[in-house]
């Protein structure tokens, strides 16, 4: 066995970063007086800007023009609320009706919220499928992804991104779709994608809200990697006022499923 | 049928094919009834295995997993994982929280539990390219030709040091127990040496473990699940540390410490002067 030893890797002595700079105190140099974000002085940005602005700034580097900001905007309210059936909102119906600390429920929303189906993970890799894709024909590709389907979910979604709700198109879905291409700083990643969720409504599939976010995204210039975090955080409102709406309710006023109606698909269920 | 069906069917009712708690009659687990059959006569390793794959393995395979556990989990904060701990106790956040959070940074391409995934997959590959006639050599050429040279295989070299002195402990151990020795951790010997003698490098923690998981019959998710809580121990002794020293004083920053990279400041545009 080789003896453990350093390989003497050339760690960088300091932490770095292009977003924030924070202006020390000469008395304090732990204390700031002055927060920069991207070289904008935070209080004029607060004076000057909106937060879908700073929001955009945060992450681009640079202030949004006013179509950016409205696309932006508009997706941050069709995102607001997964809604009250979404599992990720009923986790954190679940932690807060269990009197689970309150500052938990969030996180244990967006954990979940994180997933590959119909999640955070669906959504970065969403964005990579339609940059990759984006100069392909579409009615060809819809062909091509549904014949190369064998995931076994009910649900199919042949791309990330796109596929079936409840076996069905997701329509509400569709229909923010079809009104964010008509916004200006629509760009060529909304369009193709509603061209192939077109080209899939004959197989009862279309547009997910983690394709939708994803196009509109990457039409906003944000890259894949951020898309998955971006999705978590603006799904967040909704997740957070749900599992707020019960904290402070009883353990019963959640359903807890009756033995009649919970199976356990075992031999010893026979025997017990 | 229509396409309602089959959500209707599911609709109101939950399905399990673990267990559950039948009140009144008994808390089920696949074959088990738990108050009867397992407190008391099953290590805690050995539940967590049969969660984790539906199976009942030996005392002595679920007491080697629990050395595994041990092995990848140090109480020293500077290990990214150890560290959230340490942060989320310096902030007070509840231990819980910070070790939960912790555990999560352990999917990670780099380290932790999630390289299990491609660890076990490259050793049950290599065996199967082993029993089509390719010796330990050719595998190791081919894994090399496709980085440019480097042998980059999950559970071979590792960051920050070469050896690995948790395998040490293991192999130790394993003989303790007098565990047999399978095909994939006489394959994984084999690629060791390859490495040492061509690259001066070696086996390491998650290599070796995946090799004798396979051998133990898990298939690479199975050897995920069931290490799904594998470093956690870590990030529990780091939160505590944190939580017991002065809030905020762990590792603090100051405003020089950050190497701003950005643009200097400027003054804001209105709306449409961006």
């Amino acid at each position: 066995m080789q003896k453990t030893e350093s390989r003497n890797e050339n760690f960088s002595s300091r932490q770095s970063s292009k977003i924030w700079f924070e202006q020390p105190d000469s008395a304090n140099p732990y204390i700031a007086v002055d927060h920069f974000c991207h070289g904008y002085n935070l209080i004029e940005l607060m004076e000057k800007r909106s937060f879908v602005d700073v929001f955009f700034l945060l992450f681009n580097g640079k202030l949004p023009s006013s179509a950016q900001s409205e696309l932006l905007q508009q997706l941050m309210i069709a995102l607001i609320n997964p809604g009250p059936r979404h599992p990720a909102t009923r986790a954190g119906l679940n932690a807060a009706v269990g009197k689970t600390d309150s500052v938990h429920i969030l996180p244990i929303s967006l954990a979940v919220i994180g997933g590959a189906h119909l999640g955070a993970a669906e959504v970065e890799a969403s964005m990579r499928f339609i940059k990759k894709n984006l100069r392909k024909p579409t009615a060809e590709l819809a062909a091509t992804l549904v014949s190369q389907d064998h995931s076994g979910d009910v649900d199919h979604h042949p791309a990330p991104g796109f596929g079936s709700r409840f076996s069905a198109i997701d329509i509400f879905q569709n229909k923010i779709a079809k009104h964010f291409v008509q916004l200006d700083a629509a760009g060529k990643h909304l369009q193709w994608g509603n061209s192939l969720a077109d080209a899939l409504a004959k197989k009862d599939m279309g547009w997910l809200s983690t394709g939708l976010a994803a196009a509109t995204l990457l039409d906003l210039g944000f890259n894949a990697k951020q898309g998955a975090g971006i999705y978590q955080l603006l799904s967040a409102p909704g997740l957070l006022a749900h599992g707020q709406e019960y904290c402070s309710k009883p353990i019963t006023a959640m359903p807890f499923v009756k033995d009649e109606d919970y199976f356990i698909e075992r031999p010893e269920d026979e025997q017990a | 049928m229509s396409k309602l069906d089959f959500w209707d069917q599911h609709r109101g009712i939950i399905k399990s094919s673990k267990g559950g708690w039948k009140i009144g009659r008994g808390i089920f687990n696949h074959d088990y009834e738990m108050m009867a059959d397992l407190v008391g006569y099953k290590s805690y390793f050995q539940v967590m295995v049969l969660n984790a794959t539906g199976r009942m393995i030996e005392k002595k395979q679920a007491d080697w997993i629990e050395a595994v556990f041990i092995c990848l989990s140090w109480p020293d904060p500077r290990i990214w994982c150890n560290q959230i701990g340490s942060l989320g106790g310096t902030l007070r956040s509840s231990v819980v929280a910070s070790t939960s959070v912790g555990n999560m940074a352990g999917d990670s391409r780099l380290y932790g539990q999630k390289t299990l995934i491609a660890g076990a997959e490259f050793i049950q590959s290599a065996l199967q390219e082993k029993k089509k006639g390719l010796t330990a050599a050719e595998i190791v050429a081919r894994e090399a030709q496709k980085h440019r040279g480097k042998p980059n295989i999950v559970g071979y070299a590792r960051p920050i040091a070469k050896g690995d002195e948790r395998v040490v402990a293991l192999e130790r151990y394993a003989k303790e127990l007098k565990l047999s020795e399978g095909e994939h951790l006489l394959l994984a010997r084999e690629i060791d040496n390859v490495l040492l003698q061509q690259y001066d490098e070696s086996i390491n923690v998650n290599g070796y473990c995946c090799a004798i998981m396979s051998d133990f019959g898990f298939s690479p998710q199975e050897t995920y699940r069931i290490s799904t809580l594998l470093i956690a121990g870590g990030i529990l002794a780091c939160h505590t540390d944190a939580w017991q020293r002065p809030a905020e004083s762990f590792y603090p920053l100051r405003c020089t410490d950050i190497d701003y990279q950005g643009p200097a400041p400027r003054p804001v545009p209105g709306k449409e002067n961006n």
